[in-house]
């Protein structure tokens, strides 16, 4: 267990340290799309689903930010790690496969929650959202970094470069992300062509959905599916992961 | 009869057409001071890597101390301390200290016995002064100390050094080969890979010369200098190379 928590608090340190770079920048962009989507667009916009825009943004927003640091930080630790050699240190050690995947994974949701809280509390700061159901929501937003730092996992293990995580990021990530109801709901884009075919196929457009009905405060079927989506992903990662750690894919030769 | 240290019977790694290790077998007994030499690519890495689990072998079986070094990784993991040619550290982040602490961390011992292991380690391999240094401020043989300090932080029964010399300066290989000997003296049982003969002959109790992944020839330095009526290892291990590419 020793072992355990020694990974796990290096996976930790290893972004706090350097904070500046790991934490400042997705929390201050999250917050320039806040001010200059919310505040300075939305208020032209008047409300959605009963709620001035700013709050309709605010839970997607948010997501946005768990969903890509929970994913970056495993992904850049364990190439950096594979990269350096270090990654041997843990290998050589009596720490289990299991137990590296999942001290590399809970960095990654640390620091998916970390940045998530900073954007929440200047999301507070800014439009004075109120999270409406906060369990329901705290579990979903613990759910969303469990599976993205698990997809983190397997391109940290997968990529053979710097530019792979990058990548992942720009062609996968933010697709995904931007076309999933960040910036607007289902039915602000009905008869839209090609945004609203893409967002009805994109899952993570439930995952949000679910999550802003969980925040703000909606149908619960909506945070059922969002949720179910959410853990079917996270499942499907983290197996894969502790496959790729069992075999020691691009670890062992 | 004791449980050999380290047991390697019909190891075979093969990646696609180049074979690394060919048919190995080999025992290294508790407390011996044992040589792996070999030109590059005679497969001393690949062997030592397999040992801790870093290369899956193709075919073959090794074990620690009686341990199965595969299903029993873990144990086997507690036994052995490798100091890796590379010389890799976790310096992104971590200081030199730190760096022996977190390494202590994973393997599960508790946080201060961690620290006051580390430290007496700092001491012992003279590297107080730059406890809070970054590795990048550290000189070439002050990293190669703190490789080796890592190693030894779990008090391992077997030490692995893969060319723990390569690159040092004369003074410094002194001081190595005396740590090394003191290790030897503590009980330690020490494989060592190396292309400097002058050092197994002076530090190997018995050493095993590897060729295209096979053995060619084995056992003390004196013994192999006899029975191919040479004076020094070096010769030995000229004419046995230059006889395996004839």
């Amino acid at each position: 267990m020793i072992g355990f928590l020694t990974l796990s608090k290096r996976e930790v340190v290893r972004f706090l340290k350097d904070a500046i770079d790991t934490i400042a920048p997705p929390t201050i962009s999250v917050i320039l799309f806040l001010l200059i989507f919310g505040v300075g667009l939305g208020s032209r916009l008047g409300d959605v689903h009963g709620v001035p825009y700013i709050q309709f943004m605010t839970p997607g927003l948010l997501l946005l930010a768990i969903v890509r640091n929970a994913f970056l930080n495993p992904a850049y630790s364990l190439f950096q790690s594979r990269w350096y050699g270090n990654i041997a240190d843990f290998l050589v050690s009596p720490l289990s496969a299991e137990q590296i995947a999942l001290a590399v994974l809970l960095g990654g949701v640390a620091r998916g929650m970390i940045v998530g809280a900073l954007v929440l509390a200047a999301a507070w700061l800014v439009t004075g959202v109120s999270v409406a159901q906060p369990t329901w929501a705290l579990g979903y937003a613990l759910a969303v970094a469990v599976a993205f730092a698990g997809l983190g996992c397997i391109v940290g293990l997968w990529t053979r470069g710097w530019e792979g995580v990058g990548a992942i990021d720009t062609f996968v990530l933010d697709p995904l992300v931007m076309l999933g109801g960040v910036f607007y709901s289902l039915d602000m884009v009905r008869g839209v062509p090609i945004i609203e075919p893409l967002s009805a196929l994109n899952p993570f457009t439930y995952i949000t959905e679910g999550f802003r009905a969980a925040m703000l405060g909606g149908a619960e079927a909506h945070v059922l599916i969002g949720l179910v989506l959410t853990l079917a992903l996270g499942t499907i990662c983290i197996g894969a992961a502790l496959v790729l750690f069992r075999v020691g894919y691009h670890l062992k030769a | 009869m004791r449980t050999p240290a380290i047991f390697i019977e019909h190891l075979h790694k093969s990646y696609g057409d180049l074979v690394a290790v060919d048919d190995l077998s080999l025992e290294i007994q508790r407390g011996e001071f044992f040589g792996l030499l070999g030109p590059n690519g005679a497969g001393k890495t690949t062997t030592i890597n397999a040992i801790v689990g870093l290369v899956k072998p193709t075919s073959g079986h090794i074990t620690v101390l009686g341990l199965d070094a595969v299903r029993d990784y873990r144990r086997v993991h507690r036994l052995v301390g490798i100091a890796f040619q590379e010389l890799i550290l976790d310096g992104s982040f971590l200081n030199v200290r730190e760096i022996l602490v977190y390494q202590a961390g994973y393997f599960g011992i508790p946080p201060r016995r961690a620290r006051a292991k580390a430290d007496e380690l700092l001491e012992r391999f003279g590297l107080w002064e730059k406890r809070s240094a970054r590795v990048q401020e550290l000189s070439g043989g002050q990293k190669r100390r703190l490789v080796l300090a890592k190693a030894l932080i779990h008090d391992p029964e077997i030490v692995i050094l893969d060319e723990p010399t390569a690159g040092a300066d004369v003074e410094m290989r002194l001081q190595l080969w005396e740590m090394l000997q003191q290790l030897h003296a503590q009980g330690k049982t020490i494989l060592l890979t190396t292309h400097y003969l002058e050092e197994a002959e002076r530090l190997c109790q018995r050493v095993g010369i590897l060729h295209h992944g096979r053995l060619v020839s084995l056992g003390s330095p004196e013994e192999l200098a006899r029975e191919r009526g040479q004076a020094h290892l070096e010769d030995v291990f000229l004419e046995l190379i230059q006889s395996e590419q004839a």
